[in-house]
């Protein structure tokens, strides 16, 4: 379609502005030069720094002398930011993003100020991502504040901060942040062709973005990293990965991703190795128990008594003795009770949440198992595997739908389903790939180089190389 | 995307054993008593020359189908390929026989319903419609897995052997060995099994020799278990079927520890999924290379297909397992070892280095 440009007669573009804008948040305010050249400045009332506009457009404009020149205008200005536009889409598009336009008789060119004041809250750390050693800044809704909290950390010109803006009616400001030189080509060229071809009306999250950025959409399987914090986002960028930020998400994602991110933590790189090495085990160990502990409790009880030692074996059959259910049922009702008070103590208001907390835990587990509802073993097993998923809580939510998938292997078919249904999922990893890296590297393809900064932390000093997974052209990042 | 040749070697060397843990120890007992070994001794130089053999036609670069394609044209192609996969799903009889008793046998307190074998199959379609690069990336997390479980029940079950049991050699005789060999046929055809991934992998310099060496490797430790199966169980090894999980009971720490045995046991159970799975895959893999490169769905309809009539084979004979075993161990034990040794020497022939353009 043709875009159709400023013809230079003031009032026909006040006017044909106005149709594109016709909101009455949007703002035109006249304005005249100290030689009487009328001047329109167009802004969105809600999202315009007034004071700068005053400052920096509106009081130098009024004592100067223009004589209709837009080298003139632009001098007079003394706004730091300062483009020109031609097309009226164009110019609406800025006025909308809360850039103000300004527009002058005879010109057909307009300036855009960019006195932008969006709403935004302090930075603050982010309540998903608590560190206890390390940075504690987080995003913000706000991209600009993203993008300064990335270059404050990232002082090279190879940081590359490629805008886009994804959706037809919220007109979402999308950041490719990546390093030059660093991160492959090919991935940076292939985000942005799938940033670009996505058609949806509106972006109200990052998350929106990540099903369009996976190659396999319906997967249950995550395939984009995400995280909130800045010092994470850089570490990946010079890693070789490739960021994106989203204007109104204080979740920025991360690609390509693989599977062993979630169980590292920054802090992981601000203590000793062997301890680091033990955390991220410990979280292995955690989440692997609280997936198939209460499949292998059930399957041990219905298909395979020998699956527990003999005195945990009479100690649990004092327990049943008089449960009503059957023992899937019964560890699929806890399960089931577990996920409502977590999704109810999430939602509600904070101090509401913790009076839940109290009848959920106490009133709810201790009076079912007094009643005979439920066994002790089975509130004890699920507790555990609740608190256990929490320990790599970037994957709950698949790792809670697995366990319960696991739960229902094991109450049909025993321990062989659960074998089986693992063997499912590893085959799925395994050929799991997004922009070309397998998702489960570097275990599964082995590489090896990359198992010093996998499960197992090696000393910086020996972590001289980016990781090879992600296959970037520049592999030395320590001399 | 084409496998690695770490990923061959890794299936060769900690794969491969783990498909011979099951039924072949108690048959090779009854056959050759202390002397179980020595038949292993001999299958496994001769299974080692044919992946040899095998592996060096990789240097070649085509596909099975595309080598005969060159020299017998495209319905020959599809002829011999066919028979290879018939070949291949004879051999996946037996491990699938072996499966099925082993899941009703290790996972169930009593016997359970039929059907619970069935999810195999699903799996084994699934596995038989993914990407050949997936099956060399399972290869990778498998060869840690099955080192993982061998070590551990070698290392429970290593106190309570009595390896004097193994002595005198050649006590069985001369008979005994041959009976040994005969009978051990059915669970050697693991050169066969590299037949399809030909051409979907780089052969790299030296890689043949390596393949078979990693394929001895491999059978050291099948020889390793093999003797502590016979010092542990003795003269009733005989009748230890499914011994790799009990082989393990009778370690003093596990009264303290409890059965974490099952960890090892429970690690060789997923690793034997797969390699009972792969001669189907192989099959599948070589029909599916005579179709059309245009149907996507081809592969994984041509994959349902064969996977149900494995399931309705093996239910067809599910009363006659024994006898199954008897058969092939016994009247029919001369079709493993020829179809494979003439398959693999057949590759070597067509196999050409191929000449720098």
């Amino acid at each position: 379609m043709e875009q159709q440009l400023l013809s230079g007669d003031l009032a026909a573009d006040r006017a044909a502005l106005k149709a594109l804008l016709p909101a009455e948040d949007i703002l035109f305010r006249d304005l005249y030069d100290a030689a009487g050249t009328p001047f329109v400045c167009i802004f969105a009332d809600v999202l315009t720094d007034k004071d700068l506009l005053a400052e920096q457009v509106i009081a130098p404009l009024q004592r100067a002398v223009t004589q209709q020149k837009m080298e003139r205008v632009l001098a007079a200005l003394r706004a730091p930011e300062l483009r020109t536009r031609q097309s009226l889409a164009a110019l609406a598009d800025e006025v909308l993003a809360g850039n103000p336009v300004l527009l002058w008789e005879g010109g057909t060119d307009a300036a855009v100020t960019g006195q932008r004041k969006a709403p935004a809250r302090a930075v603050t750390e982010p309540p998903s991502d608590i560190a206890i050693k390390g940075p504690r800044e987080g995003f913000l809704e706000d991209m600009k504040s993203n993008a300064a909290l990335v270059r404050k950390r990232l002082k090279t010109g190879e940081l590359r901060m490629d805008a886009l803006t994804v959706g037809r009616r919220s007109q979402t400001a999308v950041t490719v942040c990546y390093l030059a030189g660093i991160c492959r080509e090919q991935t940076v060229r292939a985000v942005k062709q799938k940033l670009s071809a996505i058609d949806i009306d509106a972006v109200p999250d990052a998350s929106y973005l990540v099903r369009f950025l996976s190659d396999r959409p319906y997967s249950l399987v995550k395939q984009v990293g995400t995280t909130e914090k800045p010092d994470i986002f850089c570490a990946k960028l010079a890693e070789g990965r490739l960021g994106i930020l989203t204007d109104g998400s204080p979740i920025a994602l991360t690609l390509p991703y693989l599977l062993v991110e979630d169980f590292q933590s920054a802090e992981d790189y601000f203590m000793p190795p062997a301890r680091a090495t033990f955390l991220r085990l410990l979280r292995l160990f955690a989440l692997i128990v609280a997936i198939y502990l209460p499949a292998f409790y059930v399957s041990a009880q219905i298909f395979k008594l020998q699956l527990l030692p003999v005195k945990l074996l009479l100690t649990i059959a004092g327990s049943i003795r008089d449960i009503p259910l059957s023992p899937s049922l019964e560890m699929l009702l806890v399960l089931l009770v577990l996920e409502v008070l977590n999704e109810a103590s999430i939602r509600m208001p904070k101090y509401v949440g913790m009076a839940l907390s109290v009848v959920g835990a106490l009133v709810l587990g201790e009076t079912a198992v007094s009643a005979g509802f439920v066994s002790t073993p089975a509130i004890i097993i699920v507790a555990f595997s609740g608190i256990g998923l929490y320990a790599v809580p970037n994957l709950i939510e698949e790792t809670s739908i697995v366990r319960l998938a696991m739960l229902l292997a094991a109450g049909s078919v025993g321990t062989y389903g659960i074998l089986l249904l693992t063997a499912f999922g590893l085959v799925y990893l395994v050929s799991t790939e997004n922009f070309g890296v397998p998702l489960a590297a570097p275990f599964s393809p082995l590489v090896r180089r990359d198992l010093r900064d996998a499960l197992v932390k090696y000393n910086l000093h020996s972590l001289k190389t980016r990781p090879a997974s992600l296959n970037g052209p520049n592999k030395r990042r320590m001399k | 995307m084409k496998l690695s040749s770490r990923q061959i070697l890794f299936f060769l060397a900690a794969v491969t054993p783990v498909g011979k843990l099951i039924l072949m120890p108690p048959q090779l007992a009854a056959a050759a008593r202390g002397d179980l070994l020595l038949p292993v001794l001999a299958q496994l130089p001769v299974q080692a020359a044919l992946v040899f053999c095998v592996l060096l036609a990789a240097r070649d670069g085509r596909t099975l189908h595309e080598m005969l394609a060159r020299r017998i044209g495209a319905w020959g192609a599809a002829a011999v390929s066919a028979a290879l996969a018939l070949f291949l799903l004879y051999a996946a009889f037996v491990p699938l026989i072996e499966q099925k008793l082993l899941v009703q046998s290790i996972f169930y307190d009593t016997l359970p319903s039929y059907v619970v074998f069935a999810p195999f199959f699903v799996l084994s379609a699934y596995l038989c419609s993914r990407p050949t690069a997936g099956t060399g990336r399972l290869f990778d997390v498998l060869a840690p897995l099955s080192l993982f479980g061998m070590a551990g029940i070698l290392l429970f079950s290593v106190g309570e052997a009595d390896f004097g049991a193994l002595l005198p050699v050649g006590a069985a005789g001369a008979g005994g060995f041959l009976q040994g060999a005969r009978r051990a046929c059915a669970w050697f055809y693991d050169a066969a099994l590299l037949l399809p991934l030909l051409g979907r992998f780089d052969y790299k310099k030296g890689l043949a020799a390596k393949g078979a060496a990693a394929y001895l490797a491999g059978g050291a430790v099948l020889l390793a278990f093999l003797a502590t199966f016979y010092g542990v169980f003795g003269d009733i090894a005989v009748i230890q079927v499914f011994a790799f999980a009990k082989m393990s009971h009778f370690f003093a720490g596990l009264t303290v520890l409890g059965r974490i045995d099952y960890l090892f046991i429970f690690s060789l159970a997923f690793v034997m999924i797969f390699y009972a799975a792969m001669p189907i895959q192989g099959a599948v893999q070589l029909a599916a290379d005579c179709l059309p490169q245009s149907g996507k769905w081809l592969p994984a309809l041509l994959s349902c297909a064969v996977n149900a009539a494995m399931l309705a084979l093996l239910y067809a004979f599910n009363f006659y397992s024994d006898r199954i075993i008897d058969l092939f161990t016994g009247r029919l034990f001369f079709l493993i070892p020829a179809a494979g040794a003439a398959s693999a020497l057949l590759v070597l022939l067509l196999g050409r280095r191929r000449r720098e353009s």
